[in-house]
């Protein structure tokens, strides 16, 4: 039997980018699961997209439905059958309702007992209408970051929706599927690019997706995404390389060009040689920001070109071209303006002004969090075991939001810190100082540089942390899922970054304990605060898993010791990491889970050693003593993998130990003697890491 | 083409597609929206097309005339479609060709671009429009307004018109724009900007300004508390309320705490304005119809995208 061919395209009005690869992956999962369900196994879905067309093709479907049965459960067996086996009424009409014999009922188990089921014959039905209703289904589901009513406000959608094309065939589309979507019945043909080939498109009788795909083309229209993304490429880097350029990579930018046309075109346009005075950053933003372009840079500056995307293959009368210069020169003109009234007055200057501009409702102004963040930066520095001037540290702290008053950063917000960074340069500022403002706001998580020294570094955790203690002590809406409204999840990912590769050797929970109380006057909601330390620890956690690389249970076992100073604490982990698939951390995960289950059921012990008489105890009290010096003597310089040998000594005393002494045993003194011996074990332990957390082989 | 000339093309236009053409609201207004012909209209089931200039005061975007791109008054030419046809993007297209703009020679782009007035207490969905990448005019689909869920839903376009007539003529500069009669817009308003950036940044008395925004809301309050509430009346009160605010804005009289309680002041004025406006339109059984089946109202259109003189523009 041949393979049928499925074609669904809703024509809209321009959708927004940012939900059309969403929107893709939401049509592929659905219809696969609905056509899944209604039994038309082995059909490949594919789902397509321009910023007016939404596609799905389904091919290798089954030309017929094949026949199924459905399994549909009655009444409990109780009250289906009397006690000599025979119907009662209840599953006659059971039996009668679904349409099968009553001696056709089976017995299944139910969540509640055993009840009655009846297996009904569904004999296949035509594709095109199991298609009509699948494809309903499906769009009636589909979900958009935002949806619309238009005209008298029937229907609800991204975008006004004007053609639904929905044709069925084997290898020629000769059924047109009898679907109505928001209002629309589907129609056997669709229209060409708004501009270049407006007309209507009949399908019907046409060869197959390919040939719909073809003609689409012909009228301008590229519904591949990455098709797309490989023309603009592709255009991109020949424009280039005409002017001795290169494209300046711009991943982000690119993925959302993609999605704003129907066909990408690509021209150059030139800029006025004088607007290469301005600092890059405000070159770059302003043509990125307002008008999407692409820089093109020369031996790594940027070069008076841009390349601009149209929707269009084309530029006919390069009006386009001088349209897109125009209005790159016009807002390089504003920037130029913003940039020379920033210039007017010095940047700490403005320092007053921050008075006057709310952080958040609950926690005041900039001037505000500017006083706290230098508090905090101030703390940070004093035991992060670095060399920071506390001088220049405190200038940076008041200079760094000083630019959030500047007409530039008025105008492009994402180039705050940059702006500020690049006027405190020109006004002479220390180079320390400078970059500190300039890189206040990287990384963001993950991605991007640390700042270049550790000024910026102490200023960027010290920002972040006070950001963070506020708004759990305020009781903000907290990140849960997807929904993290503050960024707070990057925020905390990136104090815990920066403390670990600047590096800072400040103790994280101890600083959020002061953001904290600085946030509360001390006064603050005590569940909270441990709320905020549980957050900024499950960060801690992941970067130790993803940048760290290091195992879950490697990463816990360090954590449960203890966490906060983020240098050690990695450097915990990667020496636990090479060492504890050693043989004889298998057998020490098992004795120390024994000790801590011991030592957690016990309260302070006394410890008196005199009482400590049989040979497995001298042994482990000699073997703890010999530990906590090496122990003592490893971390000083921090050699942990040193450390954790020493702890590894233990294992064959532990063992002697729980193999001959009788820790809960019937003298009190002793058995406290005993328990307060083991929670000397658990302490020396913990210095480095918990290794009950880890798996024993 | 002048400026003069844009507005009367784009007037004459929208009159032959079935638009009252109204004349701009003679108070202080922030936008077009807020003319209560944008405002008020779109409430309600009663069909309504309209189009007017609205000169658009935005007190904190004055640049003493310095920034030849901002204006603290600017010129708006708004369009209001209800309930948006189907073909409305088309008609917008046909009436960029009456500008001389022919699309098949020029890159049309519908962005996204969401708007929102919290004074109003109003949002919808639509785009910026990119002739070339310029940003020509604001396309969007109302669905509320003073915190009414609209149905029908009306589009609303607004063409910047300082902005497409420099870009019309090529002019960076807005002040050297060809306003008409042989005039620049420089010549015509550059004091004005001038003078009405003193006054917002520098001169305008706060207390005074404080006063009247407080005299203002009493008045709003005391239209609408009337047996019939007195629903222009009120809205112009609101109206002269939001104008207060944005001076007290530019003029850095606005503690960051304040502010979304002033704008929630005008909001809840607005707010019963809308109320009272369609309980009066029911009571007087919605004279313009309910637009079943309505066609006096949706005036002929012709001039596709092609009929246009191709670059007519040079």
């Amino acid at each position: 039997m041949s393979k049928a061919e499925f074609l669904l395209e809703l024509l809209c009005e321009e959708i927004p980018a940012n939900a059309l690869p969403g929107v893709r992956e939401q049509l592929r999962t659905g219809f696969e699961a609905e056509l899944l369900e209604a039994g038309l196994v082995g059909a490949a879905v594919a789902a397509y997209s321009t910023v007016r067309r939404l596609i799905v093709q389904v091919a290798e479907l089954p030309a017929t439905q094949p026949d199924r049965e459905e399994e549909v459960t009655g009444p409990p067996v109780k009250a289906a059958y009397t006690a000599d086996g025979s119907p009662t009424p209840a599953a006659v009409g059971f039996a009668k309702g679904q349409g099968v014999a009553v001696d056709s009922l089976r017995v299944v188990k139910g969540p509640k007992g055993d009840v009655v089921a009846a297996t009904k014959q569904l004999p296949g039905r035509p594709v095109p209408e199991v298609l009509a209703e699948v494809s309903s289904r499906v769009v009636r589901a589909l979900h958009f970051p935002k949806t619309m009513r238009w005209g008298k406000g029937e229907h609800s959608f991204v975008r006004p929706v004007h053609n639904v094309l929905a044709l069925f065939g084997v290898r020629t589309f000769t059924t047109r599927v009898p679907v109505e979507l928001l209002g629309i019945s589907a129609s056997s043909g669709t229209f060409g690019h708004r501009i270049v080939a407006p007309e209507r498109i009949e399908l019907l009788g046409s060869e197959g997706f390919g040939a719909y795909r073809a003609q689409l083309l012909k009228a301008g229209v590229e519904i591949g995404a990455a098709e797309r993304r490989a023309i603009l490429e592709r255009k991109a880097r020949a424009l280039a390389v005409e002017v001795g350029c290169e494209v300046r990579p711009d991943p982000a930018l690119l993925a959302e060009l993609v999605e704003l046309v129907e066909h990408p075109g690509v021209l150059r346009g030139a800029i006025a040689e004088r607007f290469l005075q301005l600092p890059e950053e405000v070159l770059i933003t302003t043509l990125r920001h307002h008008q999407k372009c692409l820089v093109l840079t020369r031996e790594g500056h940027v070069a008076p070109y841009f390349l601009a995307v149209c929707d269009r293959p084309d530029d006919p009368d390069a009006l386009i071209q001088r349209g897109n210069e125009w209005v790159a020169g016009a807002r390089l003109t504003d920037a130029a303006f913003f940039f020379a009234q920033d210039r007017k007055a010095p940047l700490a200057s403005r320092s007053a002004s921050l008075a006057k501009m709310l952080f958040h409702q609950k926690l005041g102004t900039f001037a505000l969090k500017a006083e706290k963040v230098g508090r905090l930066a101030e703390t940070i520095a004093a035991t992060a075991g670095a060399k920071i001037d506390p001088k220049l540290l405190a200038r940076a702290c008041e200079l760094a939001k000083a630019d959030l008053v500047t007409a530039m950063v008025g105008e492009f917000p994402e180039l705050q810190g940059v702006v500020g960074g690049i006027y405190a340069r020109l006004d002479g500022e220390d180079e320390a100082v400078w970059q500190a403002v300039y890189d206040q706001y990287t990384p963001a998580g993950l991605d991007g540089a640390l700042p270049r020294g550790l000024v910026g570094a102490a200023v960027g955790v010290a920002d972040r942390l006070d950001t963070l203690a506020g708004l759990f002590a305020a009781g903000e809406i907290l990140p849960s899922g997807s929904k993290d409204p503050f960024a707070l999840r990057r925020a905390a990912l990136a104090v815990a970054r920066i403390c670990a590769e600047a590096p800072l050797a400040c103790d994280l929970t101890a600083v959020a304990r002061d953001a904290f109380a600085m946030r509360t006057d001390g006064a603050g909601d005590e569940t909270r605060l441990a709320a905020l330390l549980d957050f900024l620890q499950e960060r801690v956690r992941y970067y130790l898993t993803t940048v760290a690389a290091v195992k879950p249970e490697t990463a816990d076992a360090v954590i449960s010791a203890h966490w906060g100073v983020m240098p050690q604490d990695v450097a915990r982990a990667r020496a636990l990491e090479a060492v504890h698939s050693e043989e004889v951390f298998s057998s020490l995960a098992v004795a120390f889970k024994r000790v801590r289950n011991m030592v957690g059921k016990s309260g302070e012990g006394r410890f008196d050693v005199a009482l400590l008489k049989e040979k497995a105890e001298r042994e482990l009290l000699a073997a703890v003593e010999k530990a906590e010096k090496e122990v003592q003597r490893a971390v000083g310089h921090a050699d942990y993998v040193g450390g954790l040998r020493s702890l590894a000594k233990l294992a064959a005393p532990l063992d002697r130990f729980f193999t001959d002494v009788l820790v809960i045993c019937e003298d009190e003194d002793l058995r406290a003697a005993r328990l307060a011996l083991l929670a000397r074990v658990e302490k020396v332990f913990l210095r480095l890491a918990d290794v009950s957390r880890l798996s024993a082989q | 083409m002048d400026l003069q000339e844009l507005i009367l093309s784009l007037s004459r236009f929208w009159s032959e597609h079935g638009c009252v053409v109204q004349q701009p609201y003679d108070i202080e207004v922030g936008a077009g929206t807020m003319h209560p012909e944008t405002f008020l209209r779109v409430l309600g089931p009663e069909p309504y097309r309209v189009a007017y200039v609205q000169p658009s005061r935005r007190p904190a975007d004055a640049r003493f005339g310095e920034n030849p791109f901002r204006f603290g008054k600017h010129l708006q030419m708004q369009v209001i479609l209800k309930p948006s046809p189907a073909d409305v993007q088309e008609l917008y297209l046909a009436s960029l060709a009456a500008l001389g703009i022919d699309p098949s020679v020029h890159d049309v782009r519908f962005e996204e671009d969401n708007w929102e007035s919290p004074t109003l207490g109003a949002w919808g969905v639509g785009w910026q429009v990119l002739l070339d990448g310029m940003e020509i005019t604001q396309f969007t689909y109302f669905q509320q307004a003073g915190g009414i869920d609209l149905k029908p839903i009306s589009a609303e376009l607004t063409y910047g018109l300082e902005r497409i007539a420099m870009f019309l003529q090529r002019k960076d500069n807005g002040f050297e724009m060809r306003w008409g009669g042989g005039l620049d817009y420089g010549k015509i308003r550059h004091q004005d900007e001038v003078e009405l950036s003193r006054y917002a940044f520098d001169v305008a008395d706060v207390t005074m300004l404080r006063r009247h925004f407080e005299d203002w809301e009493r008045e709003a309050g005391r239209c609408l508390e009337q047996d019939e509430p007195l629903v222009i009346p009120g809205l112009e009160a609101a109206l002269k309320m939001s104008h207060l605010f944005n001076l007290m804005d530019a003029r850095g009289a606005v503690a960051v705490t304040e502010r979304v309680a002033l704008i929630g002041r005008v909001r809840k004025i607005a707010v019963r304005c809308a109320k009272a406006y369609l309980e009066q339109r029911e009571r007087l059984g919605f004279p313009l119809g309910l637009g079943n089946g309505n066609s006096k109202l949706n005036g002929k259109h012709n001039g596709g995208s092609k009929t246009a003189g191709k670059g007519a523009e040079r």
